[in-house]
């Protein structure tokens, strides 16, 4: 029963109920709750984080309370931080503040989906407490960075914002298709250019972040006569283009066959929208064959001779080698952390601030600081972890390595599923890939690594060369002390449906405990988040004859929310 | 017109993929190796000693088992050859030259290849001891990079391994023959395919799809008398006095072995006068021209790159080129329009039949007639209905011309 | 002197003030997720109204010339 009045909703039923458990907890146990915040299950009399979100929306009636501690942590260093530093992020790589503001009303994506980018924390962070709150978020506040810092490069550029003209910052700046890894553009970047990954930002952080944003450009794709039955990451690529919502930001492109068939196809579409010079830059399928890798250098050199006769300016072999070196680090600071998560139970970052937080800098590059900052100071946290032995996810049930490719609206599955379920995910499929430092000590020895890291790509490395990839998930199960496998079952992607039958055989043969999570990448309306955590409900009850940490969580609507 | 003399024995070879000229060729000893795409070059796999069999799963309306293990959402070929797989109905096969060039195929081939992993148990879907698969990795371009590079897999994964293991002579002189071999049947087929050409054709687009397709599917040595002697009765073919044709088409698109698909297209009233899809002729009965200073595996690797109109090749320039091939032949042919179909599923031609039909029609004025099929078309009433709407539109459009 | 530390602390007291203020106006729109309502109901509406009526380019009409584009090969 709610009373409304005056345009303020209170449910008094809902009121008095918690005034009734205050009052049955007692003041010591209240006092418990207000200073260190409840706790997580429903034995403990738990926090019950599903009744403080507005049905449907799924905005919050109020904001969790973590304890005196993590709450204003989270008011200050999380909500309040990357607030502030959006803003000095704007300013920091924005060319023209205002550009930013009038790209803000130009493009679909960019104001429909970042304006709202905290809830996006608020997402990702629910629950979380601690160290994990900590380190979680710092993975978070560096993706915002980077994001901000693709936004300028795309509006510093885009001649749609400057009436038409081509200024200094569009004949300083590439784009390329989204799967192109961003190390191949170091080589001119000492000279000021600037990599932006076409699709990253208009639709592959979107969906993370608004879900409902990418349908108009998926229902714009099938609009001009593309079936719905390719894969919705490329059809809503190619759909930002018949919508005209991509930045004109670059007198080239480079378009990459990564990572399936359907890339290929997007392509096909780009060019004619586009309409400016384009290079083509295939990688082989075969990446293990120890013949491919003679030819893909090669299209890689040929990928720098574009640029270096559309742009006039050479390939420079120090602004290479100093960012691959800054790579490598980056690099080398992942392992650590894996090992930890691996090997501890003390690992601080949860399931979809790893992966995210992995995907988006291996893919996008060394463009900035931000990453290395954010690995630095998770380090640190880790390392504390570690030494003072606090576990981070002290709920843990089952530790669960996700494998294949992830529901882009519904990558925070991974922190409802240990807040309802304590299901850990320690390791994902993407996280794994790019998996190799570049030697820098020649040319020869850097193309060929290049070659190599770029065949590995994100999606890709597992998905083709042949169907041993995919089947290292045994290995990697493994390797990470996992006992459970979420497995990811993207409804349109052809190569991971053409091996299904398979791993249902082998899970059985090998008596491993796995679920299936069928989703349609970035389409939610395909499979919805409501359907996804009902399916792993079942299997945790079902199968698994488990009880849920709290049993708000397992059944709300969240259909509005973005 | 009078029915062709070998058509019913060419219908009847088309029944199954170990059909009686496969039986034959088996029983004198020879290895046969299957293939499901273009660019798999078939003359490499007809050496002496063995032949190529491009693989069809004719007649599999229901894949189960198939669908188990590739799900219901990839392309109907690519199941269908795993079901008939499954079935046993490719057990005849030595070796399957594999190519992963659209993944659903890919899929499937890799199934056959289970007996190399230890990651899962081998099903030994293909119950011959002899039988191996390999993979060859195809560029997406043509450039001199490419053609080194697949001159080099071709060597690599089908030359070499045939030779290991069934003792095939690779030497540049056989190379050089089979080439010989293979041109050979390329000059029968567009001799016969010629005359879709005529005004009014003496060929059906039906009848010279049954032709093409045995000879993919056949050993070409036994199949060529057939063909010599279809070629010949050609030569005097008489066409009906009345067209019985409202108009001429190009079919162009994926996957198509499914003559009934053309018998579909033609009852409604559209003569196919050119095949410009996977397992059509335009490509695949190219002749390949040795050329001096170049080896005979350098030419073949060039020839089946630069002959392939696929999606899959990814520059600018091609992606482009490719839109102008299709009008080209509609010239050639005197074709009145254009069907373009994709399987269901099919990626590299959900895009390409999306631009095909917008740039067919804007930039060089043909009717296009867009549409996604099924491997075996069950929903051919639909069908039926778009085609002879399209058929009525041509006609429409040849009134207001005033033809 | 006296008058001076006396309006120096009344400063202190003022912006201690203000800056509680502060917090706790912050607090509220943090706690509340008076932002997330904020974009939820007001923003993004407005915005989302902006990007239907917007005028687009129509992309289909884009040229698709044979020959703008040399070949961009390297051999």
């Amino acid at each position: 029963m709610a009373n409304e009045g005056k345009g303020v909703k209170i449910d008094v039923e809902k009121m008095q109920k918690k005034l009734a458990e205050m009052k049955a907890k007692g003041l010591k146990q209240n006092l418990r709750d207000f200073w260190y915040g409840k706790p997580h299950s429903a034995e403990e009399g738990g926090r019950r984080l599903g009744e403080i979100l507005e049905d449907k929306t799924q905005l919050y009636t109020h904001r969790e309370w973590r304890g005196v501690k993590d709450t204003l942590y989270y008011m200050y260093m999380i909500w309040g931080y990357n607030y502030l530093h959006m803003v000095t992020d704007i300013v920091k790589y924005s060319n023209n503040p205002v550009d930013f503001l009038k790209g803000t009303f130009r493009y679909r994506w960019m104001g429909q989906t970042y304006l709202p980018v905290l809830h996006w924390f608020d997402r990702g962070l629910q629950g979380m407490r601690g160290e994990a709150l900590r380190a979680s978020a710092w993975h978070y506040r560096a993706m915002v960075s980077a994001s901000i810092q693709q936004m300028c490069n795309f509006f510093n550029a885009d001649t749609r914002l400057h009436h038409g003209k081509e200024n200094e910052a569009y004949k300083h700046t590439f784009l390329a298709k989204e799967t192109t890894w961003g190390g191949l553009f170091y080589p001119w970047m000492d000279e000021g250019y600037r990599y932006v990954p076409m699709e990253m930002i208009p639709y592959f952080v979107t969906c993370h972040v608004n879900s409902h944003t990418v349908h108009n450009y998926i229902d714009a794709a099938q609009s001009i006569g593309l079936p719905g039955d390719p894969c919705p990451m490329c059809q809503a690529e190619a759909g930002l283009y018949v919508l005209d919502d991509v930045p004109d930001s670059s007198p080239l492109a480079i378009t990459c066959n990564e990572a399936c068939d359907g890339s290929v196809g997007t392509a096909i579409l780009q060019d004619w929208f586009i309409n400016k010079p384009l290079f083509a830059l295939p990688m082989p399928m075969q990446f293990d064959d120890p013949l491919v890798k003679k030819y893909c250098m090669k299209e890689i050199e040929e990928c720098w001779k574009f640029i270096e006769e559309q742009t006039g300016v050479p390939f420079d072999w120090e602004s290479m080698r100093k960012r691959l070196e800054k790579q490598n680090k980056l690099q080398r600071d992942e392992w650590e952390k894996w090992e930890v998560a691996a090997k501890t139970d003390y690992y601080p970052v949860n399931g979809v601030a790893q992966a995210l937080f992995r995907i988006f800098s291996s893919q996008y590059g060394i463009q900035g600081d931000f990453w290395d900052e954010a690995s630095e100071k998770v380090k640190k946290i880790m390392y504390r972890c570690v030494e003072k032995k606090i576990n981070s996810f002290p709920q843990t049930r089952h530790r669960v390595i996700a494998w294949s490719c992830a529901p882009l609206y519904y990558s925070n599955w991974c922190t409802w599923a240990y807040n309802c379920w304590g299901l850990n995910v320690i390791i994902n499929m993407d996280s794994l890939m790019f998996d190799m430092e570049i030697r820098t000590d020649s040319y020869e020895h850097m193309l060929e690594d290049v070659a190599t890291y770029h065949m590995l790509a994100p999606m890709r490395r597992m998905a083709v060369g042949g169907m041993h990839h995919i089947f290292e998930l045994w290995d990697y199960k493994e390797k990470f002390n996992c006992d459970m496998v979420a497995m990811y079952d993207q409804l349109q992607c052809k190569g991971m449906q053409g091996v299904h039958g398979l791993f249902e055989d082998e899970f059985r043969r090998r008596n491993i405990n796995a679920f299936w999570m069928p989703h349609a990448l970035p389409d939610s309306r395909t499979v919805s988040r409501a359907e996804i955590r009902s399916l792993i409900n079942d299997y945790m009850t079902t199968v698994m004859h488990e009880e849920p940490l709290d049993p708000s969580l397992l059944d709300f609507d969240d259909s509005m929310t973005w | 017109m009078k029915d062709l003399k070998h058509l019913i024995f060419f219908e009847n070879l088309l029944q199954e993929a170990n059909n009686d000229l496969v039986k034959q060729a088996k029983a004198e000893g020879k290895r046969a190796i299957g293939y499901t795409c273009y660019f798999m070059p078939e003359v490499l796999l007809d050496l002496p000693g063995c032949f190529s069999v491009r693989l069809r799963a004719p007649r599999c309306t229901s894949p189960d088992l198939a669908t188990y293990y590739m799900s219901g959402r990839v392309c109907h070929y690519g199941r269908s050859l795993m079901e008939r797989a499954l079935e046993g109905g490719f057990n005849f096969l030595d070796a399957q030259m594999a190519t992963e060039t659209c993944t659903v195929t890919c899929r499937f081939q890799e199934h056959l290849q289970q007996k190399k992993l230890d990651s899962v148990e081998d099903m030994r879907i293909i119950d011959n001891d002899d039988f191996f698969c390999t993979f060859t990795d195809v560029p997406f371009k043509n450039s001199e990079n490419s053609y080194q590079h697949f001159e080099a897999q071709l060597r690599a994964h089908v030359l070499e391994p045939l030779h290991e293991h069934f003792g095939v002579d690779i030497s540049d002189e056989t190379l050089c023959k089979a080439i010989e071999d293979h041109n050979e049947v390329c000059r029968l087929i567009n001799e016969i395919g010629d005359y879709r050409k005529l005004d009014n054709p003496t060929i059906t687009g039906y009848e010279f799809h049954v032709i093409q397709l045995v000879s993919l599917v056949c050993p070409k040595e036994l199949i060529l008398p057939y063909l010599r002697e279809t070629a010949e009765e050609m030569k005097t073919r008489e066409p009906d006095q009345k067209k019985n044709f409202r108009c001429k088409v190009l079919l162009a698109g994926s996957e198509n072995d499914d003559p009934d698909f053309t018998k579909l297209i033609e009852g409604c009233g559209a003569l196919v006068v050119c095949d410009r899809y996977c397992y059509g002729a335009v490509e695949s009965r190219t002749p390949i021209v040795l050329e001096e200073g170049k080896s005979p595996l350098r030419v073949i690797a060039e020839h089946y790159l630069k002959t392939s109109n696929c999606p899959r090749f990814m520059p600018q320039d091609e992606m482009r080129a490719r839109k102008k091939r299709i009008a080209d032949l509609t010239k050639e042919y005197h074709a009145d329009g254009v069907i373009i179909a994709s399987n269901k599923f099919c990626e590299y031609w959900s895009y390409e039949r999306t631009i095909d039909t917008f740039i067919l029609k804007r930039d060089y004025g043909l009717p296009v007639c867009s549409i996604e099929k099924e491997y075996i078309n069950s929903a051919s009433g639909q069908l039926r209905t778009r085609f002879q709407a399209f058929v009525e539109s041509i006609e429409i459009k040849h009134i207001q011309e005033g033809k | 002197m006296k008058k001076l530390s006396k309006k120096f602390w009344k400063l202190i007291f003022k912006l201690l003030r203000v800056f509680i203020l502060a917090n706790i106006v912050l607090f509220i729109v943090f706690f509340f997720d008076l932002d997330g309502k904020l974009m939820f109901y007001v923003v993004e509406p407005f915005l989302k109204k902006r990007y239907d009526s917007m005028e687009r380019r129509d992309v289909l009409q884009e040229a698709y010339d044979l020959d703008k584009f040399p070949k961009y090969k390297y051999d």
